[in-house]
């Protein structure tokens, strides 16, 4: 325990010596800060420390606070899928000195369970970034493009995986069956281990993920990515078509944004919608958020809050269409 | 060569050493407290591993993770509640020994044949990662179905006496299995709109009531000065040759049984330490004395379940797929430093695997004068006047559970298991075919359904999986052979004695 203590008291040390070094160095970044009400804003994440949103936002601080003049902390309030984090949100002030750190799982969770506070208690604050989302197959399989596994779909029988029955990954697969009109099974699994087991050993034809959940395996050259879901090619997956491309209709938008309690004054919001792109734009925060996988995806304010309150209604008839939300 | 070379180096160069005693020790107390899962346990320990580097940080969980798993025989032994979830097997002969005014010989047991299943486990994973991870994909959502319903057919023989109630028990894991999201539809079954629901109800707190406030529970209400044995040895005994050449066949099943059932993610260190329990006395010469303190039915279980951590390893470290909540949290140690494990890890960073596993063996060669060292602090524990002990264990279990999720549901859920623990208790019904079920249940479930959207509803799938039909039929066969033994055996013994597990 000793070393463990000495090991961040050193650490805590030089950060600090460090820290000191850089505000005598750089006297004049500070003002070009944009100003804010809160000394403090916490960010609220449904993820325990250690999970997605966490690490996330705990790397984003670390610029932000460069951006904005404020200084900025990460509370977990984990459980029940985020129904915890919007209940905990709806009892906030709506004065920007908290927000939550939002993904389409608070709209799911919205939508499968009645809760005391879902998403319609929040305000969208503004949106940051999306996970772009891609079909992938194993690297010895048949298929060479999307249309090859659709081909052998239309010819006879096609499984496909997403982890998660509750989750747009499978409400993005049954999309995809519904627009080629193929006779698709949509097997689902808990997390992504196995589906990618399942992908790997051939019972699965395709399957649907996150780029950074496939990275070990694109390394190790074990999968093959044949479409990306998104508006445009990755420039971390050069020459991979997008479903667009590839004569399927299709895109996924899992955004990466805030959302503040309901009522948040329109001073805070334009500071926000004049710091995400200075954000966005700092070449180190770039090399970070650009190796995490992450598409840079900036949606000011207004438009931000028709496009979450789009997707949500979008997903209530998509949900309700395979039976997952019942109708009312 | 090299990879011996550099392993020697690193234990003089980082934090080896001293990370695996840490944790070890660490993993001891955190197995030995009921209501503590190694999971807990390890996650407690996360927050302090941010600021380490990533070798001494993954030893720290690595050990905490093995110590554990031994540590949980301690208080299945001495106060008959499974520290984890995979040393209930441990307790059925532990406590009984320990009735028998032979504690210090059953702990000394379980110690040995827990070192011998670490070894076993370890070796595996530095042998055969690369290799064994080719099983893994053999793997079909038809073989998953076939396993589960193997698991299921050994519920005939931890019930032994008790068939009816035995059935009766695991109906009430398969019925908890239910609850949450379905696995196919993703409709919320049994959650009544409750979002603590939808993600199930997590077997680690229906354990945790069932057996430790149950427990406690039952022992309060019954209030028997009688149970409480002061006796019996308290401190540790090695065993001794004899003991040694007879449990050395227990050793080996379980040993056998461990790595298999550690390297197919989902099986886990529960169904492996029965499954090592019963095999134990299938081979056994004197399967008689199962139940009434045999020595062999400590040594199975718990080298089983040391060897299942150990081979555990092996699927997160060559997939990158935690099989279980330990290894889970072992995996968030992993990404806190940007490590990813999966095939890449071994080409790219092999120095941090090295560092590893050499803190692997260390904790293990610790793990034996660790033990001798903390067991008096655990049976100190284990021996203050009970009131004090059924409040400390409440306490820890319930700041437990809580610790997971920060969530007063939780708390419910385990008072609520603990309740249906004590009415379980009262109807003198097995518990272990209810953890059975629990465990198997989601598992049967959604394989089952999953082969068949996979086949379009053709049953066929599970005859075509060459890796299912070996299970089904081994379940046929043992299915068959324990309930033949059930009825030679009533016949026999007309009055039935009571084993309550």
């Amino acid at each position: 325990m000793l070393v463990k203590h000495t090991n961040a008291l050193a650490r805590s040390l030089f950060a600090a010596t460090l820290g000191l070094a850089c505000a005598a160095a750089l006297p004049a970044l500070a003002q070009d800060k944009i100003a804010y009400p809160h000394k403090v804003v916490t960010l609220v994440t449904h993820s325990s420390p250690g999970g997605g949103s966490d690490v996330f936002l705990r790397d984003m601080t670390k610029y932000l606070k460069q951006v904005i003049d404020a200084d900025f902390v990460v509370e977990n309030v984990s459980g029940g899928s985020g129904a915890k984090a919007m209940a905990h949100m709806a009892k906030q002030k709506p004065d920007g000195s908290v927000f939550y750190a939002t993904t389409p799982t608070y709209i799911y969770t919205s939508h499968m369970a009645e809760l005391s506070a879902n998403y319609t208690a929040l305000e969208p604050l503004a949106n940051f970034f999306y996970d772009p989302e891609v079909i992938y197959t194993r690297a010895d399989a048949p298929f060479k493009t999307l249309k090859d596994v659709l081909d052998k779909a239309k010819a006879g029988r096609s499984a496909w995986g997403a982890a998660n029955p509750g989750s747009l990954e499978r409400i993005t697969l049954e999309q995809m069956k519904k627009i080629t009109g193929v006779n698709a099974a949509v097997v689902t699994s808990e997390g992504g281990g196995e589906t990618m087991i399942n992908v790997l050993n051939g019972t699965l034809d395709i399957a649907i993920g996150e780029v950074q959940e496939l990275r070990s395996q694109l390394e190790g050259k074990q999968v093959r990515v044949l479409a990306v879901l998104s508006e445009a090619p990755l420039a971390l997956l050069p020459g991979v078509p997008t479903a667009k491309d590839s004569g399927i209709d299709l895109a996924v938008r899992k955004f990466r944004g805030l959302a503040g309690p309901k009522g948040l004054p329109p001073e805070i919001t334009k500071a926000w919608d004049q710091a995400i792109p200075k954000l966005l734009a700092d070449p180190k925060y770039k090399a970070d958020y650009e190796a995490a996988n992450l598409v840079p995806a900036f949606i000011a304010h207004d438009d931000y809050v028709k496009f979450v309150d789009h997707f949500a209604m979008e997903q209530k008839t998509l949900l309700t269409e395979v039976g997952v939300v019942k109708k009312k | 060569m090299d990879a011996i070379i550099t392993s020697f180096e690193l234990l003089g160069t980082t934090l080896i050493i001293p990370m695996a005693v840490i944790g070890m020790t660490w993993g001891i107390f955190g197995g030995a407290t009921p209501g503590l899962s190694p999971s807990i346990t390890m996650a407690l320990l996360l927050p302090f591993t941010y600021t380490m580097d990533p070798i001494p940080a993954l030893v720290l969980l690595t050990s905490t993770y093995v110590g554990a798993e031994y540590g949980g025989s301690i208080p299945a032994i001495l106060i008959r509640t499974p520290g984890t979830s995979a040393s209930a097997a441990t307790m059925i002969d532990g406590y009984e020994m320990r009735k028998q005014g032979r504690a210090g010989e059953a702990l000394g047991i379980s110690l040995q044949a827990s070192s011998i299943g670490n070894f076993v486990g370890i070796l595996c994973v530095i042998l055969l990662t690369a290799p064994l991870s080719q099983l893994a994909l053999a793997f079909k959502p038809s073989s998953y179905f076939a396993l589960g319903i193997l698991g299921l057919s050994v519920i005939v023989s931890v019930s032994e006496g008790m068939l009816f109630k035995g059935i009766i028990g695991a109906l009430i894991g398969l019925m908890i299995a239910t609850i949450g999201t379905d696995p196919v539809t993703g409709v919320g079954r049994f959650t009544y709109g409750n979002a603590d629901l939808l993600t199930g109800v997590p077997i680690i707190l229906v354990m945790v009531g069932l057996f430790a406030v149950g427990e406690v529970l039952e022992q309060v209400a019954n209030r028997q000065p009688t149970a409480h044995i002061s006796g019996g040895a308290t401190k540790l005994k090695w065993p001794s040759w004899a003991v040694q050449l007879k449990t050395a066949k227990a050793n080996l099943i379980g040993s056998v049984i461990g790595i298999f059932s550690g390297i197919m993610p989902g099986a886990g260190g529960t169904v492996a330490s029965f499954m090592a329990y019963t095999e134990a006395r299938r081979f056994s010469k004197t399967p008689e004395e199962f139940g009434k303190g045999s020595e062999e039915g400590v040594a199975a279980p718990e080298c089983a379940n040391n060897a299942d951590a150990g081979v555990g390893l092996i699927p997160l470290l060559s997939f990158g797929i935690p099989a279980s909540n330990s290894t889970a949290v072992l995996l968030g140690g992993f990404l806190i430093h940007g490590l990813i494990p999966g095939p890449v890890l071994f080409n790219r960073d092999p120095t941090i695997l090295y560092g590893m596993f050499s803190g692997l063996l260390v904790a293990s060669l610790a793990l034996i004068p660790i033990a001798y060292m903390t067991l008096s602090a655990s049976i100190w524990l284990v021996n203050r006047p009970k009131p004090y002990l059924f409040a400390f264990i409440a306490a820890l279990v319930f700041s437990g559970a809580y610790s997971i999720n920060n969530s007063p549901f939780d708390l419910g859920l385990v008072l609520a298991s603990g309740i249906l623990g004590y009415g379980m208790r009262y109807f003198g019904m097995p518990m272990l075919p209810t953890i059975l079920g629990l465990v198997l249940g989601y598992m049967i479930e959604s394989n089952y359904r999953r082969s068949l959207v996979i086949s379009g509803g053709d049953y066929h799938i599970f005859i075509e999986d060459p890796v299912s039909v070996i299970f089904l039929s081994l379940a046929v066969l043992f299915l068959a052979g324990s309930l033949i033994r059930e009825f030679r055996n009533r016949r026999l013994r007309p009055q039935d004695k009571e084993v309550s597990a």
